[in-house]
């Protein structure tokens, strides 16, 4: 065992060690303590894995100004005797990452396909940009773009085509669908691999591929639902940098996530979502400090009586 | 609606029928090897059926199967959230069924093909000549929208790709018994009339006769014409509806 890294291990929060284990694909259980992990990592950790996690961006953009570009009021959608979203109001600032964080059928997608015209709410309303999700459909779907939980691609296309086919339906100029497809293939790594039918593809190849389609069009608006679910450690953290990257292009995105430590530090925002309800809302560290957490997994431990991972 | 969007679904329609073996087979192979397997089997004079009687059967039986293969598909984009994302997209709904009606009209033209050209080398003479051949293709490319409405109804109630390939064989087994080449009496006379196919293959019949200058024709065509954009238009109404999430 090094003692440098032991050292350097023992320097971190436990919130680090984490994402030092998941970047190993290293499974600790959440009640260790923070010296048994430190003792576990030290055996089985580079020092380059420590650094990258060093490296990163430490704290979140927080934005307590500006514009809402979606607002959304009284939000009810049921099915049969399930209200999957209850009363949900909530707004979103022009150009600032929002998490929807909460667990398995806490009313995050359904919320998101209402405000992708998907499904149309049973009481309420929801605005993009002024326009009404459900009269003006139209004029939200040029401003809007979905990546969904599902690898939706057409599996006997390769990327490029998937690609080039839903910047064609929306209306991309071939030079600009050229150019935004490249960069866009290149910078989730999946240039190499662009010729090969989606269909001989690895799970997280499909999930770039379909964040990649969500992007294309260069939308206002980008709703991300579970982007990263199924990725590994390491491609979960270079998609996580491409989405902190989005930040820089004034693009709104909608993030959902099942990964806390994702939302933690990508987010300018956090909803927290449990039972159709907006339970709390606020920056990562608002949220931290209002609930005197160390991070938000404790938040949301403290909010919901569960961890978010419960179930999945 | 938009050009752009309209060629690039045409485009990803016909990558699907070539690059999907299932596909591929069923629309481009099946009317092949029918038209083998069948005028060896039927067009034989002991059993009161020449080839050219044949030949028109081939024709309705190769396109009625275009019900399963859309069925199947847009099934199975349903099931893989496909057509969801499709509808988050500026695409408008006639940009959408447009290329589905493009795409299945061509491959009904090229099956016709397929079957024309493995008839002929097989001793197929139609008395119309080639200008009858001609006739018969966007005679039976009209008749190719009844295919794409009953996929779409098909797809409608179906849940998954296997259950569209069970449900088709509502359309397709009473326009195979009584609008093929299969012998129809008296009694099935009158229960091939509610048939769509009848229609067709009498089209067919009289075209290869050289005929299709008499008004039973072009009341065949009629028929062929209202039932095809009726069953088309009912078709994208139920699955715009209740089939397309």
């Amino acid at each position: 065992m090094s003692a440098d890294i032991k050292g350097i291990l023992e320097g971190l929060n436990k919130k680090e060690l984490f994402e030092i284990a998941n970047l190993n694909r290293i499974s600790i259980p959440n009640n260790w303590s923070k010296s048994l992990i430190v003792e576990l990592l030290a055996l089985n950790v580079t020092i380059d894995s420590i650094q990258k996690i060093k490296a990163k961006p430490s704290e979140p953009r927080i934005k307590s100004e500006g514009a809402s570009i979606i607002i959304i009021k009284d939000l009810v959608k049921k099915f049969e005797n399930i209200t999957a979203v209850d009363n949900l109001s909530l707004e979103i600032l022009e150009g600032e990452l929002f998490s929807l964080l909460g667990p398995n059928g806490a009313g995050k997608t359904t919320t998101i396909n209402i405000l992708n015209g998907i499904m149309k709410p049973t009481k309420g309303t929801a605005n993009i940009a002024g326009f009404d999700v459900t009269k003006n459909l139209d004029e939200v779907k040029k401003i809007i773009g979905l990546c969904p939980q599902e690898a939706a691609v057409f599996k006997f296309l390769n990327a490029r085509e998937n690609i080039e086919l839903f910047g064609n339906l929306h209306s991309v100029s071939k030079k600009e669908l050229e150019e935004r497809t490249d960069t866009l293939l290149e910078l989730l790594g999946l240039e190499e691999a662009s010729k090969r039918k989606a269909g001989s593809y690895s799970g997280g190849m499909l999930r770039k591929l379909n964040l990649i389609i969500a992007l294309i069009s260069n939308p206002k608006i980008a709703f991300l639902d579970e982007p990263t679910v199924g990725m590994d450690a390491r491609a979960r953290r270079k998609t996580w940098e491409f989405i902190g990257s989005l930040k820089a292009e004034n693009k709104t995105i909608v993030l959902t996530t099942h990964y806390i430590e994702e939302a933690e530090a990508l987010s300018d925002r956090v909803g927290i979502i449990d039972y159709g309800k907006l339970v709390e809302l606020g920056t990562p560290k608002e949220l931290m400090e209002r609930h005197k957490a160390k991070n938000l997994e404790e938040v949301f431990l403290k909010i919901t009586g569960r961890r978010i991972m419960e179930g999945i | 609606m938009k050009f752009q969007a309209l060629a690039a679904l045409v485009e990803m329609e016909l990558k699907k029928l070539i690059r999907q073996p299932t596909n591929l087979f069923l629309n481009l192979l099946f009317p092949a090897v029918l038209t083998i397997v069948f005028i060896f089997a039927f067009a034989d004079p002991e059993l009161g059926m020449s080839i050219n009687s044949v030949v028109p059967g081939l024709i309705v039986y190769a396109v009625i199967f275009l019900i399963m293969t859309i069925a199947q598909s847009f099934s199975s984009e349903k099931q893989e959230g496909l057509l969801k994302r499709l509808n988050t997209t500026p695409m408008t709904s006639a940009e959408f069924m447009g290329s589905q009606i493009i795409t299945n009209m061509l491959i009904s033209i090229v099956q016709v093909a397929i079957v024309f050209t493995l008839a002929y080398f097989l001793g197929f003479r139609p008395d119309s000549g080639i200008g009858g051949i001609l006739l018969a293709l966007p005679v039976t490319a009209i008749f190719a929208l009844s295919s794409v409405g009953l996929g779409l109804i098909t797809a409608t109630v179906s849940k998954t790709p296997e259950a569209a390939t069970g449900i088709s064989f509502v359309f397709i087994l009473p326009q195979m018994f009584f609008g093929t080449f299969i012998p129809i009496t008296s009694t099935t006379q009158q229960i091939a009339t509610f048939v769509p196919s009848f229609y067709l293959l009498d089209a067919l019949r009289m075209i290869f006769e050289g005929n299709w200058m008499k008004t039973a024709f072009f009341l065949d065509l009629s028929a062929i014409s209202i039932v095809s954009i009726l069953v088309v238009i009912i078709g994208i109404i139920l699955f715009e509806k209740y089939g397309s999430t």
